[in-house]
């Protein structure tokens, strides 16, 4: 995985080179969220699981998935749903704190619709349920900052889609 | 690498969410980034000097090395790599931890200049030289936060025990010596 701070460390190193104007102005940008960043992931670590029930409560609950031939019919589905959801969430905070979303292609979506698909879990409601996500969090934390993570939710949709 | 990075791994690593601790080190490592970047900048205008100055002395107490056995090529590169150990701290400075030094320019280190036949204590009076002239050139406040960057890489050359290769290489050699022992008695 990389962080906004390595990612700029890499590429100037591999030129041999001092970072240059251009990358400390990102490295500044990135210095001036940090507060923003950090409380953002205090909020959300501290509501973890009220944001996964209040998601699953806005997306999935009411609808046929949870009932007998949907696919979070059995409360081991369910449980396995509200798990990834979990992990969506550490995820997309782990992202939004690095600056970067490689934490999540390499460790979140690398394969995961394949496995998805081969286990029958559909991809379309997972990807409603995650922007669902998005909207909680964008309610608890704000605007500046649920646009922040905001970012890294869609990054999943996208990887998922 | 960097102290971000480091944190996230460390969380990933449990499964959890960083602790307020660690958020509080984002947090004000954060704060303090307009000042890192003022030094790394700082440092970067004075490296020049540093190494040229740093030459010079190290010339002056150890004449008897391969930079300054008349080779401009060896001068040349062993001037490169000092001012390379220099931009490994700018990094540092960036990063908020010394893992770009660590990763890029310690891990190594030692087998590299064994490999290429240059003697340790010479880099190492080398580097002392550069610490002092980089003392020199720097504010105090400034020489505070980049100096300890300097003493790492000394520290590296002159801790005793294996290094970080140096292991497997080391029970070869012990057992090598056990044969010639065997063999003598």
């Amino acid at each position: 995985m990389q962080d906004a701070i390595t990612t700029l460390i890499n590429t100037s190193d591999a030129q041999g080179k001092y970072l240059d104007d251009s990358s400390l102005d990102t490295l500044q940008e990135y210095f001036r969220s940090g507060d923003l960043r950090a409380r953002a992931a205090m909020t959300i670590s501290a509501n973890a699981s009220t944001i996964v029930t209040k998601t699953v409560a806005k997306s999935l609950l009411y609808t046929d998935i949870t009932g007998p031939g949907g696919n979070m019919y059995t409360c081991r589905r369910y449980a396995a749903c509200i798990r990834d959801m979990d992990f969506f969430l550490r995820y997309g905070t782990y992202a939004m704190l690095a600056g970067d979303a490689s934490i999540l292609d390499e460790r979140v979506l690398n394969g995961l619709k394949e496995t998805y698909n081969s286990l029958g879990v559909p991809v379309g409601a997972t990807i409603r349920a995650v922007q669902a996500m998005k909207e909680v969090v964008n309610d608890m934390l704000g605007a500046e900052a649920g646009k922040e993570v905001g970012h890294y939710f869609d990054h999943i949709c996208s990887g998922l889609s | 690498m960097s102290i971000v990075k480091q944190i996230i791994s460390n969380a990933d690593e449990e499964l959890r969410y960083p602790t307020p601790g660690e958020l509080e080190m984002i947090r004000s490592f954060c704060k303090t980034g307009a000042s890192q970047i003022q030094l790394a900048k700082t440092l970067e205008s004075h490296a020049p000097t540093i190494v040229e100055r740093g030459t010079r002395k190290f010339w002056q107490i150890c004449p008897r090395t391969p930079s300054n056995s008349g080779s401009p090529r060896k001068t040349e590169a062993a001037q490169r790599d000092m001012s390379w150990y220099i931009r490994l701290i700018s990094y540092c400075l960036l990063a908020g931890n010394d893992q770009p030094l660590r990763e890029i320019g310690l891990l190594g280190m030692k087998e590299l200049y064994t490999n290429i036949g240059i003697p340790l204590d010479n880099i190492l009076q080398y580097l002392r030289c550069l610490k002092a002239e980089a003392i020199a050139l720097l504010s105090e406040a400034e020489a505070e936060a980049i100096i300890p960057y300097f003493d790492q890489i000394i520290q590296e050359l002159v801790r005793p025990g294996p290094s970080y290769f140096g292991i497997k290489d080391r029970s070869v050699s012990q057992s090598a010596s056990q044969s010639a022992r065997q063999a003598a008695a």
